[in-house]
């Protein structure tokens, strides 16, 4: 039994379905996080859970015990707000300790127990202030305080991070991961940016029109999304996505791509489960740009490697790593070289494709083959 | 550039001198009546009748204001305003404190309670707004009658908690459909309920809205002839009504001194209001007109 067990959920405004049965467990201390396109439905699951919305149908149970009928304030679930909701009118120390005021938690506990967290949190120079002397860093960290203070079951953050800026979003990032690890909470989160995600999370989520297309770890997610949609959301860039075709060959299959002259035939990727490929089948080639490279920065390990020459479109320097566009498929395709791979537009180089990384998939079901 | 801006500077002192004359002419245009009043009171009988309204007053006194207060005759009694005064104290406190309570708690249930309907209920509360007060005088003393609450100061402070909550509650709502309900949701997981979070989150922020309907419904309550004429007599009338009592039942000489120093005196408890808290007025009219 999990620690917090979601069972065939569905969430109904009028005749709209905003949750479609979702399924869906988390063991004590792990990280979930929630992620989907905007309207997805994670932020109402999220509410869901913390009881600020009613359900239409199933169930959620916590510990065991079902928890959907509970109140907000009985299920103690703390939860982070993305505007972090500070109380404007009272102090830092108030804000924080208003949940155990709220409890009768006698005082010297309280003050106690606030101590402890601003310690933890570094905001002990701040109790005496109001929420609106404080930097968007600062409040987000008195948010957490407020949910930490209570030592509740379970944490609900609601993108937490979507309001700060790109420098101090990394910083809390690490600060959430790190307070994680010391604490041993459990926690669910939500947001729509997939690093987060794949940085935070123990366990991902990936929700789309109020469907769970895949519940993986972040690796899972990463190296084996079960369909296209999973593919193309997950990584930055996101994974090259090639209309190609299964072609008979001597000892087996091939799958041929169409380049801008002529075509290339590219091996079966070993990922590949399904059984048997019939010729003339339509296939979708996926394939993360970090898998291909220059010859150079290959994968010595990879146990099938395969170079294809293509033209230089576009080429990126990013500074660690340089992305380059080439043409394949009838689409743009990313690589990822290292940056001191001498490149020119117009050339014609080899790219270098390690298909241990390659995924296959099916154009009309959108599934992984 | 610097010459251009130069003269800029001075032709735009022109226009600012015109437009500052004006405003104080009108200023003073208005402030006339007020002057004359003030004036008029401190002088004694004689020196009015003797005829320059403008005049300062040659031997000022305070004579006529102690006689609107406590010895000027209204009706048959001659014990001046002070009694009625207290009446409206009276009346007006109460009905301003419940009315606004009451507004506040409206507002908070149609904002951040919703409920099937809520839409209908606050346009029924607003159209209650645009009923002219003589079409409810019948009824009202009726209802009153039937209450056991006629001709009584609790009647009229019903009267006016009723008729005021169709304004109390807009100014509230309009207030608090701008406060983040994010606010509520966090206060609700932190375990707070329906009283606690209205009490501990909500009215603290709610100074400037709270100025404004308090302002706003003393004044309206406290100035009131109709209502307080209709469902009042004799000693429970409130100060308007007294004062309109003092002025026409005056017998023999007109004491316009006298009549002047009433009329101050039943103004002054709105003056005040105003200079205490005008300042929130307008900042609260305007946050509650932002979104809304």
């Amino acid at each position: 039994m999990a620690f917090l067990e979601i069972d065939r959920l569905h969430k109904r405004y009028g005749a709209t379905e905003i949750l479609k049965g979702i399924d869906l467990d988390l063991d004590q201390g792990g990280f979930l996080v929630l992620v989907g396109p905007s309207g997805c439905g994670k932020s109402t699951l999220l509410n869901t859970i913390a009881g600020l919305e009613q359900i239409t149908g199933g169930e959620i149970r916590l510990e065991g015990r079902k928890i959907n009928d509970l109140h907000p304030s009985r299920r103690d679930i703390a939860m982070v707000f993305q505007s972090y909701a500070l109380y404007p009118t009272m102090s830092i120390k108030d804000n924080i300790g208003f949940g155990l005021e709220m409890r009768k938690v006698p005082k010297a506990e309280r003050e106690a127990a606030i101590a402890r967290v601003a310690k933890t949190l570094q905001i002990e120079h701040l109790l005496q202030r109001r929420p609106s002397q404080l930097s968007g860093g600062q409040r987000q960290r008195v948010a957490m305080g407020r949910a930490l203070v209570r030592n509740p079951r379970l944490f609900l953050f609601d993108e937490p991070l979507s309001n700060l800026d790109a420098k101090l979003r990394v910083d809390m990032r690490t600060e959430i991961k790190r307070l994680h690890q010391q604490t041993g909470t459990t926690i669910v989160y939500v947001t729509h940016d997939q690093i987060e995600a794949m940085t935070l999370a123990t366990k991902i989520a990936v929700l789309k029109d109020g469907k769970l297309q895949q519940v993986g770890t972040p690796a899972e997610i990463y190296n084996r999304p079960d369909n296209l949609f999973v593919a193309d959301f997950m990584g930055s860039p996101s994974m090259n996505l090639m209309a190609g075709t299964v072609r008979a060959s001597g000892n087996g299959a091939m799958i041929q791509l169409a380049q801008r002259e002529g075509s290339i035939a590219l091996q079966i990727p070993p990922s590949v489960t399904a059984r048997d490929l019939p010729p003339e089948k339509k296939v979708i080639f996926g394939i993360r740009p970090e898998a291909i490279t220059d010859i150079d920065g290959a994968d010595r390990h990879a146990s099938q490697l395969q170079t294809i020459e293509g033209r230089v479109d576009v080429i990126e320097p990013a500074g660690s790593d340089t992305y380059v566009v080439t043409q394949l498929g009838g689409k743009e395709v990313i690589a990822r070289m290292r940056a001191e791979a001498s490149l020119k537009v117009g050339d014609l180089v080899p790219f270098a494709f390690n298909l241990d990384k390659a995924l296959l998939f099916d154009p009309e079901t959108g599934y992984r083959l | 550039m610097s010459v251009d801006a130069g003269s800029a500077a001075i032709s735009a002192r022109g226009p600012r001198i015109i437009i500052y004359g004006l405003l104080i002419l009108f200023a003073v245009f208005y402030l006339l009546p007020l002057y004359v009043m003030l004036v008029t009171s401190l002088k004694p009988l004689s020196e009015i009748q003797s005829g320059n309204m403008l005049q300062l007053p040659q031997a000022p006194s305070f004579y006529a204001w102690e006689k609107a207060w406590g010895a000027a005759c209204i009706g048959v009694t001659c014990e001046g305003l002070k009694g009625f005064f207290w009446n409206s104290i009276r009346m007006v406190v109460p009905a301003v404190t419940i009315s606004t309570i009451l507004g506040a708690l409206n507002g908070y249930v149609l904002t951040k309670w919703k409920f099937r309907g809520h839409k209908l209920i606050f346009g029924l509360m607003l159209f209650g707004c645009f009923i002219p007060f003589q079409v409810v005088l019948v009824p009202m003393a009726q209802v009153l009658g039937r209450l056991g609450l006629a001709s009584s100061t609790p009647g009229l402070v019903l009267v006016h908690i009723v008729y005021g909550l169709g304004f109390t509650t807009l100014f509230f709502r309009n207030f608090y459909v701008a406060f983040p309900d994010e606010l509520v949701r966090a206060a609700m997981m932190d375990g707070a309920g329906f009283f606690r979070i209205f009490w501990r989150i909500l009215l603290p922020a709610s100074l400037p809205i709270i100025v404004v309907t308090v302002i706003y419904q003393f004044t309206n309550i406290w100035n009131d002839f109709l209502f307080g004429a209709s469902f009042t007599s004799g000693d429970a009338a409130p100060m308007t009504v007294a004062l309109n009592n003092l002025v026409s039942s005056s017998t023999g000489v007109k004491e316009y001194n006298v009549d002047m120093a009433a009329a101050l005196i039943a103004a002054l408890p709105t003056l005040l209001v105003y200079v205490v808290a005008g300042r929130y007025f307008v900042r609260g009219l305007m946050a509650g007109a932002v979104k809304g």
